[in-house]
């Protein structure tokens, strides 16, 4: 097939056929394992026969990989066995005066929970499970409050610990470290501005976030001061796992399971480790880890292909010659493709597939990839709640009360969006926001 | 159906249930291991050579054991945008279309680890590092994950097409 067409159309060939397979509604690891493997087929014949076996011992040397099933491991503990649902608590009587502040709260509690845990499935669960109910009760408007779970759980990657900067730190080989902390200032930037729509919607029109009433917010000061304790848990966890990768003690990989020991043994302390939340806990931990690393296996052997025939120069050659785009253009169409791409392809293996031919461009063009990582990681987080292809998506619809409808859950994310996109410029305009404190921290 | 393809769908979904089930506990043989690791190098100032490469293994043999489980679960995501709208039929017909495309997926990762394996066992290859363990052990579970995946695949197929006929093979 090689010496019939040029290499470019056969980019693009496999990438249209790899989005009509997607279609079909196979396994997303499927659909783009079979296009790989028959590309490589056409392409190399029985030379190419090895490349989709081959990516797995790629992913072997991986060894950061390993904090994958740790993180959703942690994430599944906290989610299940409801050591959270004291947070909630503590950010209801809190908050619960302000108008709209549960929802300011929950956006609290997700932070919180983004410190723990590396993904946005517990965040999810924990929102959609304790959250969720709670506010419909108290007549919050049901497509705000959906949006808000959405959102806040999406912090989930951008605040350390992040397994969606993991992987871009390998891809692109950059140091973990350096990463995570570039994700905390955006990522809290991310939540003010969460609170802050929030606040100003609910200013402007009050029946979408009632105050609270008198009565239930009329605690004593002791218990209301006692309620802080459930802060306790989400510090030490932090300190323990991210604090101590941070301070160069432990290693990223160790990091990952002390910090799911520590979600464990608090599980125990609070009484809460029985069978059944081990049980749920553990199969939804394969299953996830499973679907994970069967795309990232099977997109890095797309990613071999797109190797093997050039994508890289192609795509330089595209933005630069052709389209004589400037460094700023060649990122904002990045950008633009990333989220374009998104709709349609799984985050993770456009991660897997996109990044290599994006970065080694970046770094030439004189940006900071530390930067574009946290760039990059905001585009996933808008790409996760963003129809037809979500993560955050799916689980809602999983896990939602009855009375939220899909269009409720669809309508819900829009203003988000938009806010996301804002945080998105802001942290473009302003690369400090994200490489000061990495700098701060690590360049002595 | 013919009783031979009850017998398969039930023998394969209880061989790859039991596998997935004893692999999902891996998890903590990781944990076990990295802690490990956290505590001998820092605590008591041991460092263990294995570590590393033992960790490695274990991740390794849990997404590829896994895997089969994880499918008969339903736990790998879709794009549903088309698919999510099609009838239980419908989207039984769709998949016994689309399963031709994992299935050559998974037999030329089938045939790359069959013969990975056999040069790895014909020339006793070990990984190039200071424990130097033997490579063969690790790609035999691999090989397992892939035939377990491919069987479980076929399984499925099969329980598409009882569908079809209105029936249910279970």
């Amino acid at each position: 097939m090689a010496q019939y067409f040029s290499y470019e159309f056969i980019a693009i060939f496999m990438f249209v056929t790899m989005l009509v397979m997607m279609f079909t509604g196979q396994r997303v690891f499927g659909a783009i394992g079979f296009v790989s493997a028959a590309a490589a087929l056409l392409l190399w014949g029985d030379g190419g026969i090895e490349m989709p076996y081959t990516a797995a011992w790629k992913l072997f040397k991986w060894y950061p990989m390993l904090t994958l099933p740790l993180f959703i491991y942690m994430g599944f503990m906290i989610s299940e066995s409801g050591i959270a649902n004291d947070l909630y608590k503590m950010f209801h009587v809190y908050f619960g005066g302000v108008r709209g502040g549960l929802a300011i709260g929950t956006i609290g509690m997700m932070v919180a929970i983004s410190a723990m845990n590396g993904l946005s499935v517990a965040g999810m669960a924990i929102g959609a499970t304790i959250a969720l109910p709670e506010m419909l009760r108290r007549n919050y408007d049901k497509r705000m409050i959906t949006g808000v779970v959405q959102a806040g759980s999406s912090l989930g990657i951008l605040i350390p610990p992040s397994v969606v900067l993991v992987l871009y730190g390998m891809i692109a080989r950059q140091p973990v470290s350096k990463l995570w902390l570039a994700g905390v200032f955006p990522g809290l930037l991310m939540a003010t501005l969460f609170i802050l729509y929030i606040y100003i919607r609910c200013r402007l029109q009050p029946e979408l976030g009632p105050v609270l009433p008198e009565k239930e917010r009329n605690i004593p000061f002791r218990e209301k001061i006692i309620l802080l304790k459930a802060g306790i848990i989400p510090f030490l966890i932090f300190f323990f796992m991210t604090g101590l990768f941070l301070m160069g003690i432990a290693s990223l990989v160790e990091c990952s399971a002390v910090g799911a020991l520590c979600a464990t043994l608090a599980a125990y302390f609070k009484k809460k480790l029985n069978y059944k939340v081990t049980e749920a806990t553990v199969r939804k931990t394969l299953g996830v880890s499973c679907m994970f690393m069967w795309i990232i296996l099977a997109a890095l052997c797309f990613g071999a292909v797109f190797d093997g025939i050039g994508a890289v120069k192609a795509i330089e050659h595209l933005f630069i010659e052709r389209w004589h785009l400037t460094p700023w253009g060649v990122l904002i169409m990045m950008q633009l493709s990333y989220i374009l791409m998104g709709m349609f392809l799984d985050d993770t293996a456009m991660l897997v597939i996109v990044a290599p031919l994006y970065v080694p461009l970046i770094i030439s063009l004189g940006f900071d990839p530390i930067w574009y990582g946290v760039l990059y990681t905001i585009t996933c987080q808008i790409a996760y709640m963003t129809p037809p292809f979500g993560y955050n998506l799916f689980l809602m619809r999983a896990m939602a009360p009855k009375e939220i409808t899909l269009r409720d859950i669809y309508s819900s994310i829009i203003p988000f969006v938009l806010v996301m996109c804002l945080g998105l410029a802001i942290v473009m305009i302003f690369p400090e926001i994200a490489t000061w404190l990495p700098e701060k921290l690590l360049s002595k | 159906m013919p009783k031979l393809i009850t017998q398969y769908v039930k023998i394969i979904d209880l061989i790859c249930t039991k596998v997935g089930r004893i692999t999902m506990y891996g998890v903590y043989l990781m944990m076990f291991i990295l802690v490990l690791s956290f505590v001998t190098r820092n605590i008591i100032n041991f460092p263990l050579m294995w570590i590393i490469e033992m960790a490695q293994f274990t991740m390794t043999a849990y997404y590829f054991l896994g895997g089969a489980y994880s499918m008969q679960m339903g736990d790998h995501v879709r794009m549903d945008l088309f698919y999510g709208n099609l009838s239980e039929r419908g989207k039984a017909k769709m998949d016994i279309f689309t399963s031709a495309f994992l299935l050559f997926y998974l037999v030329t990762l089938l045939i790359g680890s069959v013969s990975s394996l056999i040069y790895t066992i014909e020339t006793k290859q070990k990984l190039f590092t200071a424990w130097a363990p033997y490579v063969w052990p690790i790609k035999v579970l691999m090989l397992t994950g892939i035939l377990l995946m491919l069987l479980q695949t076929l399984s499925i197929l099969f329980k598409d097409m009882a569908k079809l006929k209105g029936r249910k093979i279970n």
